[in-house]
């Protein structure tokens, strides 16, 4: 079983000159092909980067214990930076793959753009994305922003959604990183498609210490926080749910530079993405953050009991 | 790099960035009240420890070991314990901003204290003078200069850490240099830097001057 999947990555590996050969003679007559346009390589073996943090590891080692199983030589570089940083290393070759997320990337690429639901947002990316980089099938898991409230914030106030905060217009706190202050998906949207006008807002941080905290002392009523933290569960904290779709999808989207984007690495992608669920990462993150443990170890051991590594 | 310039010129400049609760006006009046403050209370606190220790000669080891160990501390991490341990408030900005300026004042104070000649001392009890009386007519103003530097120096320390504040919601000028890095807004970065380096500079020369005519008499 092994072999033949080890075989089976040669073999398309092997393929795949000819295929890009004939890929940029196609693509050129539009006059949007490049010379190495077309079908990629990951032969020569695939170096994934990883944003700063946590999560964004895990999903690095992830990927890497799924490509290894199809027979890619993988190299992970973990801990980069945030997206100014990893998306130019990713179109100047230093890393070849990067675990990412729609609608965060998606609002990188193109401030302006409005899609919000999964489907579009693929289509929205694919047209977004420079030249040399592309994105395969999003995964099932998801970590998107999140408006939370103490479970006595919404017995006292009534507030399942986000459409419930109206009701307490000029009453409520916000806490969130301050670039949420001019996010749409923060003050703006709340105020534009639910018509939330809020007491105040406090600039903390962006799901760390400072937001939790206040949210647990009672000095924020409403914290942004993501959907795959998992004090959200151990403080039996509500997610505000979102009926007008304010808050962009965020599935785990692998991006990847063209040159190392061929069948096999698409068809381990693919697999995991349909594996990993939220509350599996969820999971995975709590593990690293909270019980210390290694995210490479965290993440083959995840990958070898669902059956993505030997 | 020019482009960067020109829109840090355009943006200390408008009006409108010098206007309203967010303005640098507003800002800038923000700073200055949580570094003066912070430095008053540091001052409170570091002063009666320096002369103490310098008068007396005793317990300095452990008083300056003690004080530059709140010089050691990094002030963000101190800022998230304090505020983990109380709630949100402004607290937790003044209590590190008031470690890190506290060594500043100990130390200096201390070191004007046993630069004071012994002789000169000693010739202060010989005349009769009690131990208060020798510590404010004849060591504290000869301490003076030295103490003064220490005031300035953590002064200069305070104005250029009172960021911090913004860091847990407040405001000061960190706010452009938080809001900036998180927005993306390079402009708003530098000019908040910009604005805090002329701040500390300004300082430092005003209570230089301050300094210089208080004891334009003396010679050393």
């Amino acid at each position: 079983m092994n072999r033949r999947t080890v075989l089976g990555g040669l073999f398309a590996a092997a393929s795949v000159p000819a295929l890009s050969a004939c890929a940029s003679g196609v693509t050129s007559l539009d006059g949007s092909g490049s010379a190495s346009g077309g079908g990629g390589s990951s032969k020569g073996g695939v170096t994934i980067g990883t944003a700063n943090f946590t999560e964004n590891q895990v999903l690095g080692y992830l990927y890497a214990a799924a490509l290894k199983q199809a027979g890619v030589k993988v190299t992970v570089r973990p801990n980069l930076g945030t997206r100014e940083i990893v998306i130019p290393a990713l179109k100047s070759g230093d890393i070849d793959l990067l675990p990412e997320y729609q609608g965060a990337l998606l609002n990188y690429l193109d401030p302006k753009a409005t899609a919000a639901e999964e489907g579009a947002m693929q289509n929205a990316l694919t047209l977004a994305l420079p030249k040399g980089l592309q994105i395969l099938p999003y995964g099932a898991a998801e970590d998107s922003d999140a408006f939370v409230v103490t479970r006595e914030t919404a017995k006292k106030y009534g507030l399942t959604s986000l459409a419930d905060l109206k009701k307490q217009n000029g009453k409520l706190v916000l806490g969130a990183a301050p670039e949420v202050k001019k996010r749409r998906v923060g003050a703006v949207g709340l105020k534009d498609v639910y018509g939330v006008d809020l007491k105040e807002f406090k600039s903390l941080d962006s799901d760390g210490p400072l937001v939790k905290g206040a949210l647990k002392k009672g000095d924020v009523d409403v914290a942004n926080l993501f959907t795959t933290d998992t004090d959200i569960e151990a403080n039996d904290w509500v997610v505000l749910a979102d009926p007008a779709n304010l808050i962009p999808s965020q599935h785990i989207v692998p991006l990847i530079a063209d040159r190392k984007a061929d069948d096999t690495v698409r068809k381990a992608l693919a697999r995991l993405g349909n594996v990993l669920t939220t509350a599996q990462l969820t999971e995975l993150n709590r593990l690293v953050d909270k019980d210390k443990k290694d995210p490479e170890e965290v993440a083959d051991d995840y990958a070898k009991r669902h059956g993505l590594a030997e | 790099m020019y482009e960067l310039l020109k829109n840090l010129g355009t943006w200390l400049t408008s009006g409108a960035s010098w206007s309203g609760s967010d303005g640098i006006t507003h800002r800038l009046a923000e700073h200055l009240q949580y570094s003066l403050l912070a430095t008053l209370i540091a001052a409170a606190i570091g002063l009666p420890i320096g002369l103490l220790i310098g008068h007396t000669g005793k317990g300095a080891f452990l008083a300056i070991n003690l004080s530059s160990f709140g010089r050691a501390l990094p002030t963000v991490g101190l800022v998230v314990l304090v505020f983990l341990a109380g709630g949100l408030s402004m607290l937790p900005v003044y209590v590190a901003l008031v470690a890190l300026a506290v060594p500043a004042i100990v130390t200096n104070t201390y070191a004007g204290m046993t630069a004071v000649d012994p002789d000169v001392r000693d010739a202060a009890r010989g005349q009769g003078m009690r131990g208060h009386q020798v510590l404010f007519q004849v060591e504290l103003p000869l301490a003076l200069p030295l103490i003064m530097t220490g005031l300035r120096l953590a002064l200069i320390q305070v104005v250029a850490t009172a960021t911090i504040a913004a860091y847990v919601s407040f405001g000061g000028l960190g706010r452009y240099v938080f809001d900036g890095l998180a927005q993306r807004d390079l402009v708003q970065v530098l000019g908040g830097a910009v604005l805090v380096a002329v701040v500390a500079v300004a300082l430092d020369l005003l209570l230089s001057g301050l300094q210089r005519l208080l004891f334009r008499h003396r010679t050393a």
